[in-house]
């Protein structure tokens, strides 16, 4: 199955294979290339193109990329992750062109801001400093129904529209659509570590808000 | 470094168990930081909830639905492959 290696690692059988057969024209290869790509595309296209149809625009164009660039593709890192480049590339570019630059800068990667509200633990000279006040409530309680219901799903897509812009790119890259943290990284160009920060910024703010609604 | 006795150098708090979390989740804590952060939930009822909220979320946003590429746009690009290769 082409979604399968188009995920893959760097240089497997089944990516090199899938390249192998895009270079010589099959087209259902294709089609279902095109189909596994795109969630992680358009969210690279949408991190840096506010416009929906600008950032589909920038999908297409990254696929007329992709095509031209296809023969010299090496397979040094994994193809969604020169795929990734690419239109990151394309987007960044289109993004500009709207004024708007996402800042990977420190700014957004800042230590000053707290990751839970500093108030809910206990502060030195307390016992136990560092230690939560109150303890957070045992989500494993939840009937499952919850857990699981729509509404908490429309929770979560809220909370993650509204991270700030590389937060939000950075955890739908790696939590909705699935990307590994290397090709993510790799992609956007940021280290590693940036990476990390920036995807637990995001989850613990979007844990913040479903444990608004939980806890009501 | 741990001592050779088995203690660790380190005894997370909470708040450090809470900016630690997803490093935890994801794996890419070294194997010494793991058992010193293992060793604090299994005494701390209110981390090991933390660490199920976040992991909660996870799986939430792993549900949620991604887009799909426009009918329109997906017929394009097919043209243009077909194009490509001849």
């Amino acid at each position: 199955m082409v979604s399968g290696s188009v995920g893959g690692v760097a240089g497997t059988a089944e990516e090199s294979e899938l390249v192998g057969r895009l270079r010589e024209g099959d087209e259902r290869a294709f089609e279902e290339a095109v189909d596994a790509l795109y969630p992680a595309m358009f969210a690279v296209a949408r991190g840096y193109v506010r416009v929906r149809s600008v950032a589909e625009e920038v999908v297409q164009d990254g696929w007329v990329a992709i095509l031209d660039g296809l023969e010299r593709f090496e397979g040094r890192s994994s193809l969604r992750t020169w795929v990734l480049q690419i239109v990151a590339n394309i987007a960044r570019d289109r993004g500009a062109r709207e004024g708007r630059s996402l800042p990977f800068s420190a700014l957004e990667v800042s230590e000053e801001e707290p990751l839970v509200e500093p108030e809910r633990f206990l502060r030195r000279g307390e016992p136990f400093p560092g230690g939560w006040k109150v303890f957070p409530t045992d989500w494993r309680t939840l009937p499952e129904s919850r857990v699981l219901a729509r509404e908490t799903r429309d929770v979560v897509d809220a909370a993650i529209t509204s991270l700030p812009d590389s937060q939000r790119l950075v955890m739908m890259l790696r939590d909705v659509v699935g990307c590994r943290a290397e090709e993510v990284s790799e992609a956007l160009g940021i280290t590693a570590a940036n990476e990390r920060v920036l995807l637990h910024r995001a989850r613990v703010r979007v844990r913040a808000e479903l444990e608004r609604y939980f806890d009501g | 470094m741990a001592e050779p006795s088995g203690e660790f150098q380190h005894d997370y708090t909470c708040q450090e168990v809470v900016a630690l979390a997803s490093e935890y989740i994801d794996g890419t804590m070294t194997a010494e930081q793991m058992t010193a952060f293992e060793l604090h939930l299994n005494f701390c009822d209110g981390c090991s909830s933390f660490v199920d909220q976040v992991r909660t979320t996870m799986a939430t946003a792993q549900r949620l639905s991604t887009d799909e590429i426009p009918g329109e746009m997906k017929a394009k690009l097919l043209t243009a492959f077909k194009d490509w290769h001849s």
